[in-house]
């Protein structure tokens, strides 16, 4: 009994942690191993524009697909889609942020043209690539890339910059530490909490960025599932009323970018206690 | 900060006021020289966004006129398209005609309206500049009270309502949010106009004059078509609203609340000074960080605003961008990248010349 309460004493603690962590795994699984009451790529053409009910839980749309079973099934895809994009991004940007933290012209010149780029309405910029390099899935994940690299990008050099200045850098590069040793070595690991944070964070916006695509029905194949694209297959039917077509995927986004910063802000919490 | 000495007899509250006040701004050399140098960086600007917008063309992978006509396109169309793009000549030499023509203003016709590309963008970029001004008066408005409200009672349940209410609206899509507020307020409660675009079928539009419909309408005096026209902008301006809100909300309520606990305020305070003018000088810190995110949004949004503007059928430059983008009219979507980038530029220029005068510290740093 002891044990059990100290064992529910840190998950308490980090309440958001565990429940934004649960939603998450919990969706995933759901939508791979859940059976499913309707096949989400075949619609029922005898039963369009259902209205939630016991049959239908979610109800259905114009076409007849099974909202509940789509927007389940649309996890599976818009998830990992959001998370590898977001996992990318962070690669790259941690990767430049922490080379921009080096003295030199080089890294003068990469934050003069991040801000030129970052002038740019981001996502329609990222609409602009995927359409003309032939709307293909990938791409998706390389528009996520281009949003949400430069935010790795001035995090890692903001606090690198700081870090930077610590005698054990000085230390390291006086026992002659390479460059780059000191870099992913010792400049690494000290800002690895925050990267964690942003990782989170960027998830949520990668997932607003890929329902924002498909909404607009670029990168994805029509009868797949996804959320942006079947809120946009309610969009019409919000003027007459029909307002589940749209709304359940929607809530699932909610749900899902509320669990996400959820976690953000519980890894945040956690790690300004370790460090002060 | 030395208040100069004014010989009169001045009360601790006025004293207060003086010291938290911030000086009057006098333009120095320092100022002159900063503004020179941010004038010089235009060009340089100028020339990135149309080098960007120039190489948007050539990652298209395989021939983008057959791309943009489909493959039952007859041969001579597919030259005709090639010609029109310059793809039969070598890329240095279609860089420098492209730089030449857009530097002349010129951006090409638009493959599928034929119309010049300066023309549409004349036409639809004021209804978006409307729409952003309408959005962010209202975000900046609601976003900076609640925001205050936050910050002041730091903690507290003012405080924690807030907050909760920022993380909700945070995890709604703009689009969404368009949708529901149509569901809501025209479907449910019939308190806002069917979002079928800026007037409605039995108005006129004005003479276009400045082409900013509300302004064109003002000056025709047209009251009715104005009261339309505001009514028809009530949910495409609270949709994109609620997305700036919790960016207003979250950095008023940062500074405001760090404003609270320093030292500044504890001697306005200790003057004297009542609550109301104490919280009026704790939001006066906040003034720069808020100004940087107004005119970042004001960027962002002229263009970045396409989705919502199409759910409304706004008729903006977002729009037409993003439908010159799924259409892959090359020249339009050219020309809107150079435009959005350009405002944006030029947005953060006014920006940093604001701040600038604003703070001493970057005056004369």
């Amino acid at each position: 009994m002891a044990s059990l309460i100290a064992t529910a004493r840190p998950i308490g603690r980090h309440f958001g942690l565990v429940a934004g962590a649960l939603v998450l795994v919990a969706l995933l699984l759901a939508s791979w191993f859940l059976p499913l009451p309707y096949d989400p790529i075949r619609p029922d053409a005898a039963a369009t524009l259902q209205p939630p009910s016991a049959r239908h839980w979610f109800g259905t749309d114009s076409v007849g697909f099974d909202v509940f079973s789509r927007t389940i099934a649309a996890a599976g895809r818009d998830l990992p889609i959001a998370f590898g994009g977001a996992l990318a991004a962070a690669l790259i940007g941690v990767f430049l942020g922490l080379l921009s933290t080096t003295k030199g012209r080089g890294s003068a010149f990469l934050m003069r043209s991040l801000d030129a780029f970052q002038a740019f309405p981001l996502l329609v910029l990222a609409i602009a690539i995927v359409t003309l390099t032939g709307n293909r899935l990938e791409m998706v994940i390389f528009a996520i890339i281009i949003i949400e690299a430069p935010r790795f990008l001035r995090l890692v050099r903001a606090e690198g910059l700081a870090i930077r200045e610590a005698r054990f850098i000085e230390a390291a590069e006086v026992i002659g530490a390479k460059p780059l040793r000191v870099l992913l070595v010792h400049l690494l690991p000290n800002v690895s909490g925050v990267i964690a944070v942003q990782l989170s964070i960027a998830t949520a916006n990668a997932l607003m960025v890929v329902a924002a695509l498909s909404f607009l029905g670029i990168g994805v194949s029509p009868p797949d599932p996804s959320w942006g694209a079947m809120i946009q297959a309610g969009a019409r039917q919000m003027t007459g009323g029909q307002w589940w077509v749209s709304l359940f995927p929607g809530l699932a986004i909610f749900v899902v970018v509320v669990s996400l910063n959820m976690v953000a802000d519980a890894l945040d919490v956690i790690l300004e206690r370790s460090v002060r | 900060m030395t208040s100069p000495a004014t010989g009169r007899d001045t009360g601790p509250a006025d004293a207060a006021r003086e010291a938290l006040a911030p000086p009057a701004p006098h333009r120095g050399r320092a100022f002159r020289g900063m503004v020179a140098k941010r004038l010089a960086f235009i060009p340089l600007a100028l020339f990135a966004v149309i080098t960007i917008s120039f190489l948007l063309v050539s990652i298209m992978p395989g021939d983008p006129a057959l791309a943009i006509l489909g493959s039952t396109a007859s041969e001579r169309e597919v030259a005709k398209v090639r010609g029109e793009l310059g793809l039969d000549r070598s890329l240095s030499e279609r860089y420098i005609t492209y730089v030449g023509d857009v530097l002349q203003g010129d951006f090409g016709r638009s493959f599928f309206t034929g119309q010049p590309i300066r023309d549409e963008i004349v036409k639809y970029l004021p209804a978006s500049i409307e729409l952003v001004v309408m959005a962010l008066a209202v975000a900046s408005l609601v976003g900076i009270t609640i925001g205050t409200a936050a910050g002041y009672f730091r903690g507290r349940a003012p405080d924690r309502t807030v907050r909760v209410a920022i993380a909700g609206l945070e995890a709604i899509p703009g689009f969404l949010a368009g949708l529901l507020l149509i569901f809501f307020l025209f479907f449910l409660w019939r308190l806002a106009p069917p979002p079928t675009g800026r007037l409605g079928i039995i108005d006129v539009y004005p003479p276009p004059v400045t082409r900013f419909l509300l302004v064109d309408l003002i000056l025709a005096g047209d009251w009715n078509g104005l009261r339309s026209a505001l009514h028809r902008s009530m949910l495409p301006v609270l949709t994109l609203a609620l997305g700036a809100i919790p960016l207003f909300a979250k950095i008023t309520r940062t500074t405001v609340g760090n404003a609270m606990g320093s030292k500044q305020i504890q001697y306005a305070r200790a003057c004297g000074l009542s609550e109301w003018r104490v919280v009026q000088y704790a939001l006066l810190q906040a003034r720069t960080p808020i100004l940087t995110y107004t005119a970042m949004l004001f960027g962002a949004m002229v263009g970045g605003s396409a989705i919502i503007e199409t759910i409304f059928s706004w008729q903006g430059l977002g729009q037409w961008g993003l439908k010159a983008i799924v259409a892959l009219d090359i020249p339009a979507i050219q020309g809107f990248v150079i435009v959005t980038g350009l405002f944006t530029m030029l947005v953060y220029l006014v920006l940093d010349l604001v701040v600038a005068a604003l703070d001493p510290r970057i005056r004369h740093g």
